[in-house]
């Protein structure tokens, strides 16, 4: 026994050295970058091009730490005292929702940074399998008998938030606003999807590691990534008539960046987010920047030409819309009975 | 001969109930073994057989990403304090409970089941719901700095909390079965409190809080749920084995996400040889120990 | 070293049943006292609140003069056999009797040299020589029983205290380690208390017999004055047994041997 104990005293002790040495070989200031599931590959490459870029300008060395995970879950850490310097959300309701549950950031953030604050904008499309089988065209094959539609859980996840919208404008248009006709329609929809997983990541999984469903509903930037990942002649991506700009925000959370003295590299690192570098890296990683004059041309012309509805002309803002579809009780919660 | 033909058959009745006895043994076991294969071995060699998908080299090279290597470290990390914590903690529970008569004893018993019945994700919550920034603690915690959740001392909280059971569940019911008198003639014999719980106590359970220790190092390692909600996700800092797994295999890398995978896998095996061996050796001492006199 | 013990107005409960009600007892120096009862009677409590295992609420022990409430468990110097004798498993026989010697605090330790020496005379007394390498698992019920006794008086007792040393032997064994006992006795000189519901091996061992029934000691005196003069009708009826025997006895042998003193 007291060998037991010796030995795990040690281990303790080495796990102890291991992890201070760790920590004694980070530099001074680390800034934390909370964001949502669809960034990794971005930021990856984006926080080294900055650490760099901070580097050259100043002569300090930054460490910058990465947290994902679905945009609502990260907002709700957030709130609940995960220390983030600046969050990278899905949504801007996520961060109106930390500003004013935890008013670590003004209200107004949105007006801080250019263009609502969005460095990068994406859309909604569909990602089906090699040589469209099902041949979907258009958000109307998604209702169509026999076809898996694959998306995931507005409830819990800020893309899924995007899709609902997308096709319910899509429908909104194709039946002349009929609200009731409108609501069956998405019902039909809806009862093509047989898995409502809790986060954009989680569906594509399931649709390209798993093989479920027909059809993706999908962030453009994670169709291109499937695509990437899986081999480009696996999956198609099909561009809708219509979909919807969806424009995911960034915000210094500035209580905990003041309190951390990280308030000035906080500020440069999403105005990076805007400079030439950040828009080509935006790009490269599938997101359509702001301003496309410094993106690498081949980038862009990935990008396909869609007619796009937008959250705040089309439907009145996120508070509206939240209220709305997502509410407890509101029109998801009245339409979506699971299908088995 | 009508009479040995009716004869016969009963005097084989007997052997063909044993050859039926073994055939039913036979299916039994049977029915085990493909379950055991089935259910354990099957998924255990899958993982392997993915990790190696790409050979050992790609293999070796998950295990130089900095951010793996820093979930390899915090996991021992975490399982290092956890683990006493929670043995010594379990210990001296465990002695009060079987050794003495208290007002609460039953709800002490029922308290420390309670990480096996509730939902780890619940476990982890109770410290978001305690700690986190709109906590009962958190504003306390703010004003002096202090970091729980979504650091490691709440990572190290929930696993304590989840594998607490552990330790104490193996002791108590072998305590009790033991009684009190060995203690009580160590201590008529002059012999102190402590003396008493290293010379006599300690020893016999030290296979049962082996044990205990081992399962509870399993699960310390492996815990997800709990660990999940307090973490904050933060690469490189807060992201357990379990936890990078998901990660590596939300980012496509499914080698990466399996070759730690497999090394969680590699160290419960561990664990659970060095159990065996233990036994092993010491197979004589344990039986002594395991007959009553 | 043996010294008398004195019991006054023991008073015990476990919640609200009450173990011991007012016990008073007196035993000699070196006496052999049996403490006989049905089971529930509060025999065991009193030979516990004797030893100190349990506190009781009112009343005194005293231990030739010194109140044993002031003294712990070490100063009172017990020698103490439990029922299944509770001898450590994990050690062997050699251990078990050493323990006592070795748990004493590093200035009154006795050098090991000296302990080896003592365990081996303590083997020798109770004729076990040559099995101080084994465990008690290895070890019949009669052994174990004169191991635990070796290692109670390894500590030289000022008081010896036996809870049914015999309960869980078979009865032929019973028989010869009663006999072996009493002879023990005889050498030794300890003042020594024995529990038993045994009413035969109360009267064949002991010098004086204490009856409990139901938290009180109904009678206290030698087997010839208890069943010449039962004091109540409860002894008068847990005796009977006994005293039928007694007579079938004397019929055939004269003097008797038992309730000599």
């Amino acid at each position: 026994m007291p060998y037991l104990t010796r030995r795990s005293i040690a281990l303790g002790a080495a796990a102890l050295f291991l992890s201070l040495g760790a920590a004694q070989a980070l530099a001074d200031r680390a800034l934390l970058n909370v964001s949502y599931d669809p960034t990794r590959e971005f930021y990856k490459e984006f926080n080294a091009a900055f650490a760099a870029d901070w580097k050259a300008r100043t002569g300090e060395t930054i460490t910058i730490e990465q947290s994902h995970g679905g945009s609502g879950k990260q907002a709700r850490a957030v709130i609940d005292g995960l220390q983030a310097d600046v969050v990278t959300l899905a949504l801007a309701g996520d961060i109106d929702q930390i500003a004013s549950k935890s008013g670590k950031l003004p209200k107004d953030w949105a007006k801080k940074l250019p263009n609502n604050a969005a460095p990068y904008t994406s859309t909604i499309v569909f990602l089906v399998r090699k040589d469209n089988p099902k041949n979907i065209k258009d958000w109307g094959d998604l209702v169509k008998d026999g076809v898996q539609v694959i998306t995931p859980n507005p409830k819990t996840s800020g893309g899924a938030r995007w899709n609902y919208l997308a096709a319910w404008a899509y429908a909104s248009k194709q039946l002349g606003g009929d609200e009731t006709r409108t609501k069956e329609w998405i019902a039909d929809l809806y009862r093509n999807v047989p898995v409502l997983d809790t986060g954009a990541r989680g569906s594509t999984t399931t649709f390209a590691q798993r093989g479920i469903g027909d059809v993706l509903i999908s962030w453009e930037n994670e169709a291109f990534l499937v695509q990437k990942e899986f081999g480009a002649g696996n999956f198609e991506i099909v561009v809708p008539s219509l979909s919807i700009l969806a424009e995911p925000p960034v915000a210094v959370v500035e209580g905990n960046a003041r309190a951390k003295g990280n308030l000035d590299v906080a500020e440069a690192y999403l105005k990076f987010l805007y400079s030439p570098e950040g828009q080509k890296l935006a790009a490269k990683n599938f997101f359509r920047p702001v301003d496309p004059s410094s993106a690498d041309p081949a980038d862009l012309a990935r990008f396909p030409k869609v007619e796009l509805v937008s959250i705040d002309k089309d439907f009145g803002g996120w508070a509206k819309a939240q209220k709305e579809f997502f509410a407890d009780g509101a029109i998801f919660d009245q339409i979506y009975r699971p299908t088995n | 001969m009508a009479m040995s033909d009716r004869v016969l058959p009963l005097a084989h009745t007997p052997e063909r109930a044993t050859t039926e006895t073994a055939a039913t043994k036979a299916v039994l076991i049977g029915i085990a073994v493909l379950f055991l294969a089935a259910i354990l071995f099957l998924p255990l060699v899958t993982v392997f057989m993915e990790a190696l998908r790409k050979g050992w080299g790609t293999l070796f090279e998950s295990f130089g990403d900095p951010d793996t290597l820093a979930a390899i470290r915090l996991t021992l990390l975490v399982a290092a304090i956890a683990v006493p914590f929670n043995a010594v903690v379990g210990l001296a529970a465990s002695w009060a409970i079987a050794k003495f008569e208290f007002r609460g004893k039953n709800l002490l018993l029922t308290l420390i089941d309670l990480p096996f019945s509730i939902s780890p994700v619940i476990s982890g919550l109770v410290y978001v719901l305690l700690f986190g920034a709109h906590g009962w603690l958190g504003p306390w915690l703010q004003h002096y700095n202090i970091q729980i959740i979504f650091a490691v001392p709440g990572i190290v909280l929930a696993t304590v909390l989840v594998t607490f059971p552990f330790v104490a569940r193996e002791l108590i019911p072998l305590m009790q079965s033991q009684g009190t008198s060995e203690e009580e003639t160590a201590l008529t014999l002059g012999a102190s409190g402590w003396h008493t719980f290293f010379r006599v106590t300690l020893p016999n359970v030290k296979w049962a809080l082996l044990y205990g220790v081992l399962l509870c190092n399993a699960r310390a390692m492996g815990e997800f749920g709990a660990v999940s909600v307090v973490s904050g996700h933060i690469r490189g800092l807060t992201n357990t084995m379990p936890l990078h797994i998901e990660i590596l295999y939300n980012e496509y890398n499914f080698v990466g996400a399996f070759a730690v995978a497999s090394l969680l896998a590699g160290l419960a095996l561990l664990t659970l040889l060095a159990k065996s061996f233990l036994e092993w050796r010491f197979a004589g001492e344990l039986a002594a120990a395991a007959r009553r006199h | 070293m043996s010294v008398p013990v004195r019991v006054r107005n023991l008073e015990k409960t476990f919640g609200r049943y009450p173990a011991l009600k007012g016990v008073s007892l007196d035993v000699e120096a070196g006496e052999l006292v049996a403490l006989l009862g049905p089971s529930g009677s509060g025999k065991t409590t009193l030979l516990r609140a004797i030893a100190g295992l349990e506190q009781p609420e009112a009343g005194q022990v005293l231990f030739g003069g010194i109140d044993a409430g002031s003294l712990s468990l070490r100063e009172r110097r017990i020698g103490f056999v439990f029922q299944q004798y509770a001898l450590f498993r994990h050690m062997k026989v050699f251990d078990n009797i050493a323990f006592g010697l070795r748990a004493r605090p590093r200035a009154s330790r006795p050098p090991e040299a000296a302990i080896k020496a003592r365990v081996l005379e303590l083997l020798h007394l109770v004729q076990l020589d040559g099995l101080e390498a084994r465990y008690p698992a290895q070890l019949s019920g009669g052994q174990r029983q004169r191991v635990a006794l070796a290692r109670a008086l390894a500590i030289e007792p000022r008081v010896l205290l036996l809870d049914e040393p015999f309960g869980a032997l078979d009865a032929r064994v019973r028989k010869d380690l009663r006999k072996w006992l009493r002879g023990l006795h005889q050498r030794t000189g300890h003042t020594t208390l024995f529990v038993t519901h045994d009413q035969d091996e109360a009267f064949e061992l002991a010098d004086r017999i204490a009856i409990l029934d139901h938290g009180r000691i109904e009678q206290v005196g030698t087997a010839a004055e208890i069943l010449g003069h039962p004091a109540t009708p409860f002894i008068d009826s847990f005796i009977e047994g006994i005293a039928r025997r007694e007579a079938r006895a004397r019929e055939w042998t004269k003097p008797h041997a038992v309730a000599g003193r």
